[in-house]
């Protein structure tokens, strides 16, 4: 047993927990492999202006997730903005619930699909959006609908979207740092082979270096996924102490669950917005531990017992 | 050089502290205001709704005049709650509304012809709408008072409340003893639902 002020702030350590190590980790790697960089250079600082150029180029990519991929999703999915005649519930859920939050009501948006699911995006609170699909609008009461909603609202109200993609730029950089690094090895040789490094310690460090060249693009990768399901079971409790009915989101949850349709407008990039993994896989009971993790989200059963305890 | 300059960072760091802290208080005391506020607004709305749907919904309903009369009591019970402006009396009146429900959804029953009907149907959802609306303001005003009631006394924060002598907010009053905080033996004996 739990009571959901517990249960939040116990969600909020962990996930805490998790961006600190993931911090940790991706200043450990830019410093090994920066010093692996300048091994290779010939001179010692020299690294450190690879680390900046994988920033900014991986800062301009997420950039354009950033600020444009709410867009071109409702673009792609031919969203219509949700009407208070249409959607009553739709509309008038989010609208009390956003009461019940203190933030402004989010824009919302309806996609024609029968698929289950709803999601929301933007950068903060004074610009969220949440989209829910009509196959989702018209199975769920309006109690479970109150859960589905006050999920996202509870994303919005966490700032995930600016977590996940300040994460995703950090990700970015690794990856482009390692395939920088593996480049180099196989094109550039090293200049310089007069250098004094080029003693024990330089080839111990170009080892190193490698093996993380290799390695942290898939640990920062999941510990990205990781981070993205800890903000899940977040969201989750966060939204029980908005609506205090566990129940309305747990029976979403298992309607959700049973329908296997996936939604043709999401993709890869934005598959951590969704309420539930958008895409399943036809491959049923692939929750083995390992397949878990490389998903965005936690399997339905865990969040639903999750759940559960704070009743 | 460098051993003076410690002391110093730590109270440039401190006195952020105690401001972002003190910040934390006096907004949330402006929240709560405004959160009260939103209350008496969204009850507002619940007066002026309540007989727009009493008249589309008034053919319908003309066999059922409790109901009509208990709509029409409880907009009275708003209208002037919101004009004695008190809390707590507005946050009383919202209820009344919630209670008409089951008296709808119990007529609907005995009228299957009232079932298919699209203004019943709206009627209901608009009444449980404003309702919904009424309890989520104060449960707006509930949380926040809870928020800063808890960092007034929990550590560390609860320095800078005393430093500024913060007194404790009452939030929606409700009285700590009475029936709704005792258990009847009554109360034990599970329901008995005849279907």
């Amino acid at each position: 047993m739990q009571n959901i002020y517990e249960a939040t702030s116990s969600n909020k350590m962990k996930s805490w927990v998790v961006v600190v190590g993931f911090l940790v980790f991706f200043t450990f790697v830019v410093y090994v492999l920066s010093q692996a960089f300048s091994v290779y250079m010939g001179y010692q600082p020299g690294g450190l202006g690879f680390v900046g150029m994988a920033l900014i180029i991986s800062g301009l990519m997420s950039f354009g997730s950033y600020y444009y991929s709410d867009k071109i999703i409702l673009k792609i999915s031919r969203a219509r903005e949700a009407d208070r005649k249409k959607d009553f519930q739709f509309y008038t859920v989010a609208e009390n619930l956003s009461i019940a939050s203190g933030l402004p009501k989010p824009r919302l948006y309806v996609i024609e699909d029968t698929a289950l699911n709803a999601f929301a995006t933007r950068r903060d609170p004074d610009h969220a959006v949440v989209v829910a699909t009509t196959g989702l609008l018209s199975i769920l009461s309006r109690t479970e609908l109150e859960g589905v909603v006050a999920h996202e609202l509870a994303h919005v109200k966490n700032y995930d979207i600016r977590l996940m993609s300040v994460v995703a730029v950090m990700v970015g950089t690794v990856a482009l740092l390692g395939d920088m690094f593996l480049r180099m090895s196989f094109y550039g040789g090293r200049r310089g082979s007069s250098d004094k490094k080029s003693g024990q310690a330089g080839t111990v460090i170009l080892v190193i270096g490698l093996i993380f060249a290799i390695l942290s693009p898939i640990i920062a990768k999941m510990i990205q996924l990781a981070i993205s399901r800890r903000r899940e079971y977040l969201a989750d409790a966060s939204a029980i102490a908005i609506t205090r009915q566990p129940g309305g989101l747990i029976s979403a949850l298992k309607k959700l669950g049973a329908d296997r349709e996936p939604l043709e407008a999401a993709n890869k990039a934005t598959a951590h917005l969704y309420i539930v993994n958008p895409f399943f896989g036809k491959k049923k009971g692939a929750t083995s531990k390992f397949a878990s993790l490389f998903n965005t989200h936690p399997p339905l059963t865990e969040r639903i017992t999750a759940l559960e305890k704070m009743r | 050089m460098g051993i003076f300059l410690i002391p110093i960072v730590i109270i440039v760091v401190l006195l952020f502290w105690v401001a972002s802290t003190y910040n934390f208080f006096v907004s949330s005391k402006a929240r709560i205001k405004a959160a009260v506020q939103e209350i008496g607004n969204q009850l507002k709305r619940q007066a002026d709704l309540i007989p727009n749907l009493e008249a589309s919904a008034k053919g319908y309903l003309k066999h059922e005049k409790g109901i009509l009369k208990d709509l029409a009591d409880a907009r009275r019970a708003i209208a002037s709650a919101v004009k004695s402006g008190d809390v707590q009396k507005m946050a009383d009146a919202g209820s009344k509304v919630a209670s008409v429900l089951p008296a709808i959804s119990i007529a609907v029953e005995d009228n299957p012809e009232l079932k298919g009907s699209e203004v019943v149907t709206k009627l209901m959802d608009e009444l449980r709408d404003t309702s919904d609306k009424v309890m989520y303001a104060r449960r707006l005003v509930i949380d926040l008072t809870a928020d800063f009631n808890v960092r007034r006394v929990s550590l560390p924060s609860n320095i800078v409340a005393n430093m500024f002598k913060f007194k404790e907010l009452p939030g929606l009053i409700t009285p700590e003893s009475g029936d709704h905080m005792e258990v009847s033996s009554k109360d034990t004996k599970s329901p008995k639902v005849n279907l």
